[in-house]
């Protein structure tokens, strides 16, 4: 479920984005970021071992009080809305390059919008149970990767680490952005059955799963093109694809796009779900179906406002990028200082009375 | 007939003392010791209908009443009148299988279920006689559901016929049978039928629970029970599979599911039943495994391309000419070039006129079908193309939809199948790949969101339980199938132990004597297998 978030939108344009700042070094930015996220991971799952009862939005009111919990779980629903907007528009703007350059933006998203929203509205349980049966997909795209190693220059590769390291550094924090996904843990923990150091094994295979995934992604695209041709193309996986042509169909592209916008669609579904539940435990209630269409409406209301504005998108894209990393990165380690000294707090005082 | 006859009696007697039982403690009409009394009673409950006869025996001293057109009157005469003629007996009350009550309102009951009721002046005793003529076809092999290999009985109109199909095939004391009587009109008996210890009790009691609510004026088919019963009925999928076939049935109640039947059909629901049994037919079983796993996989790629197939074209003719090959390109363009209509008007006129010439079939005797059948296929279908009001790659393309939503072994889910093409038909027309994709997956997670009491519907493949994919998309040999599977809830797990442990100590005992013939199954499978 996690790989299924995390594998969004960001694969096509990953390379690209990984490539303007650290050429062909790309690849192991994205690998150290992998492995600096883990250990956000194992922070993260030791905040949520500590309060294996509670979903995130109550422990957010454990540890800070009620309001000031109230405003934090409220920012991070504002985040999670802007992620998923960020998706929409992504979505859109993708679908529109590539296949349906004439059909209105407001029609792309209400698909998406409505998919989502249904399934949000399903629970749980049954969104756990699609993403379990869609990851089948991914195999798909991996194949198509792998029909195209055949073409691959490992040469393109060379020279290592040829950027230097403070470019691959920032090549990290690009790539970090690819692994937003791996938050809805803590909000998940208290949901799933099962021991805590199995819960632990799950979430690090998701997220060797999700890196391994996208590390191929890279390799794959940056083997394809040269190191000069990767300056043009924005999304060369589908640029290679589409450079392939089977005896069966022409245009490989285009089935790579249709299994991706499954991808799209339950990584914008997990985002309307976690931000519905944390609207709903904001406001005390029980309807979280209401909330969903709430969100899914006012998602949909800016998401046509911004339209294909590039600049909008940009500059929320960066806005999202640089909230993403207080929120994702810097967050769990606060929480977990808190969890520490308020779990201390507690024991003192058990131990007083 | 004497065996079904022994177990008509039989089962009728059962019921009769349940009831029995339940009126024993107030009764409401009680009969009276006057003669004309009781029998006025009766022929004002009754309206004075017509086929209800009164046959004053014994100068008018006692009298016979039973519905002439319920009764058999061979049996009349051979249980009542001819003993008495024959003077081997005193009265009617000596004849021995007569039952006895003193409520009125039960001898309106059995006389409405066929019996006599004798009743004399001076007593208020009543006796019935259970002499009900039933008419019943033979148990003849369903023509929904044929198959080439295995059993060829089905089932009939008659609950008991039915019950006693079942019962023949699990002689085993195990197989519960529960009787409801259902609609205030009708009085059908529905019977539930599990297997007791291998059956959830947690299922049986939702199952109780729902049937126990239904309260309508007429309960005549299962269709009627299925709809008040399943959870989700704005659904397009069936939530119950339904059958005629008593290996089916048996099959499934082996698995720990139960089954509903109604007295005067001859179909029977099962719950909870998921989207891949639909797609299992008893042929799989009887064939090679390998077979079975081809012609299953075949009927589940129908599956996709029934739903998805003329979608998938018109996206492709409509908005992504590009994923054609180059070769192809000039043949697909110079056969829609010439028509007037767009891709997705043809389809849906396509689809629609299939539709017309099946239902057109179905309804008329047989060899008029079979006449619609060919003009409608093969005459229309050539002359639409010539007139060029539709290309002849949108006819292929409907008649393979068409063909491949017959594939299914159930005929309520094939009819769904085509029902399901029309939407996405006007998401490719209108969205191409894109609207197609999103078709799917709103089907997809409608699917995974449904459940049968229970049951999650997509369950062996959402949620994922790998052991049990051994009888959905493939078939493994019988004698891997140790396992109940997990979505029928069953409480007992082990369907099997080692079944070829005689291999095992064929090969330990006979080590040193090497046999020249092959083993079984390494020389036969191409031979048997390919049956089909």
């Amino acid at each position: 479920m996690i790989v299924q978030t995390q594998v969004g939108v960001g694969v096509l344009a990953l390379p690209y984005d990984l490539h303007v700042i650290a050429r062909q070094d790309g690849w192991i930015s994205l690998l150290i970021s992998g492995v600096i996220l883990q250990i956000v991971l194992i922070a993260l799952w030791l905040v949520a071992k500590m309060f294996p009862q509670k979903d995130f939005y109550q422990l957010n009111t454990e540890l800070f009080t009620k309001w000031g919990g109230k405003i934090v779980s409220f920012l991070y629903v504002l985040y999670f809305i802007a992620v998923g907007m960020l998706i929409l528009l992504l979505f859109g703007r993708m679908i529109s390059m590539w296949v349906l350059p004439n059909t209105p933006f407001w029609v792309l998203t209400l698909l998406l919008i409505s998919v989502g929203v249904y399934l949000a509205n399903s629970g749980l349980v049954v969104i756990a149970r699609f993403y379990t049966m869609v990851s089948g997909l991914l195999l798909i795209l991996f194949l198509l990767m792998l029909y195209s190693m055949k073409e691959m220059n490992v040469m393109y590769l060379l020279p290592v680490w040829e950027a230097g390291t403070g470019k691959i550094m920032k090549g990290v924090q690009e790539a970090t952005l690819s692994f937003f996904g791996f938050f809805i843990i803590l909000i998940l923990y208290s949901r799933v059955e099962g021991k805590a150091n199995e819960k632990l094994r799950t979430i690090l295979y998701a997220h060797w799963f999700t890196l391994f995934f996208y590390l191929f992604a890279v390799i794959v695209s940056y083997t394809f093109f040269s190191t000069e041709e990767m300056k043009v193309v924005p999304e060369p996986l589908l640029y290679m694809l589409k450079s392939f042509e089977f005896p069966l169909v022409a245009r490989i592209d285009l089935f790579f796009i249709s299994i991706w916008m499954v991808s799209v669609a339950t990584s914008y579904t997990t985002y309307l779900y976690i931000s519905g539940l944390g609207l709903k435990s904001i406001f005390n209630t029980k309807k979280a179906a209401m909330f969903n269409w709430i969100v899914g409406g006012a998602s949909f209301i800016i998401a046509i406002f911004i339209g294909f504005d590039m600049d909008i998108l940009e500059k929320m894209k960066s806005l999202t990028v640089n909230a993403g990393y207080g929120f994702s990165i810097f967050f769990p380690f606060i929480l977990l200082a808190f969890s520490f000294i308020i779990r201390k707090f507690k024991k003192t005082g058990g131990a007083a009375e | 007939m004497g065996f079904f006859k022994r177990l008509f009696f039989g089962d009728h007697k059962r019921l009769h003392d349940r009831q029995l039982s339940d009126n024993a403690e107030e009764v409401k009409y009680p009969s009276s010791t006057k003669l004309e009394d009781n029998v006025n009673y009766l022929l004002e409950e009754f309206h004075n209908s017509s086929d209800l006869k009164v046959r004053i025996m014994k100068k008018g001293n006692s009298a016979l009443i039973y519905f002439e057109s319920l009764v058999d009157k061979g049996k009349l005469y051979d249980s009542i009148f001819t003993p008495l003629e024959e003077g081997k007996i005193e009265g009617v009350n000596d004849i021995p299988i007569a039952k006895v009550t003193y409520n009125l309102e039960e001898a309106i009951d059995s006389l409405l279920r066929g019996h006599a009721v004798h009743m004399e002046d001076g007593s208020r005793l009543i006796s019935q006689f259970a002499v009900t003529a039933s008419f019943n076809r033979a148990v003849d092999e369903p023509i929904n559901e044929r198959i080439v290999r295995g059993a060829h009985s089905g089932f009939v109109e008659n609950l008991l016929i039915n019950i006693n199909l079942i019962r023949k095939r699990i002689e085993h004391r195990d197989l519960t049978v529960k009787y409801y009587k259902f609609g205030k009109y009708t009085d059908t008996n529905v019977a539930l039928i599990y297997v007791e210890g291998i059956a959830d009790p947690e299922l049986l009691a939702e199952v109780d629970r729902r049937l126990i609510s239904i309260s309508s004026d007429m309960v005549h088919s299962p269709g009627y029970v299925g709809e008040f019963i399943e959870d989700n009925t704005f659904s397009p999928f069936p939530q119950m599979l339904n059958t005629e076939r008593p290996d089916r049935v048996v099959g499934n109640l082996m698995e720990g599911r139960v089954a509903i039947m109604s007295e005067g059909s001859p179909t029977t629901l099962i719950a909870p039943s998921t989207f891949f049994m639909f797609y299992q037919a008893p042929d799989d079983y009887n064939m090679r495994w390998w077979a079975g796993t081809f012609i299953r996989l075949i009927r589940l790629t129908s599956f996709i391309i029934a739903v998805g197939l003329p979608a998938f074209y018109i996206a492709i003719v409509s908005f992504h000419f590009e994923v054609i090959p180059d070769d192809l390109v000039l043949q697909v363009k110079s056969s829609i070039n010439n028509i007037a209509y767009p891709p997705i008007l043809e389809a849906l006129v396509m689809v629609v006129i299939i539709e017309l010439i099946r239902e057109a079939g179905i309804r008329l005797p047989q060899p008029i079908g079979q006449t619609i059948g060919i003009v409608g296929g093969l005459v229309i279908g050539d002359a639409v193309v010539r007139a060029g009001l539709v290309s002849n790659l949108m006819i292929i393309v409907v008649a393979l939809t068409a063909i491949a939503s017959f594939v299914v072994p159930s005929n309520e889910f094939s009819t769904i199948l085509r029902l399901l093409t029309f939407p996405l038909i006007v998401l490719a027309g209108t969205l191409g790949f894109i609207g197609i994709i999103f078709g799917f997956l709103m089907i997809l997670v409608h699917l995974t969101k449904l459940e049968s009491f229970g049951t999650p519907y997509l369950s062996p493949v959402a949620p994922l339980t790998i052991k049990d994919l051994k009888d959905t998309f493939i078939r493994v040999p019988i004698y891997m199938m140790k396992e109940r599977p997990k979505d029928s809830r069953a409480i007992k797990k082990e369907a099997q132990g080692e079944s070829r442990e005689w291999k095992h100590n064929e090969q330990s005992t006979q080590f040193t004597k090497p046999k020249t013939d092959d083993l079984p199954g390494a020389s036969s499978s191409g031979s048997d297998g390919e049956v089909n």
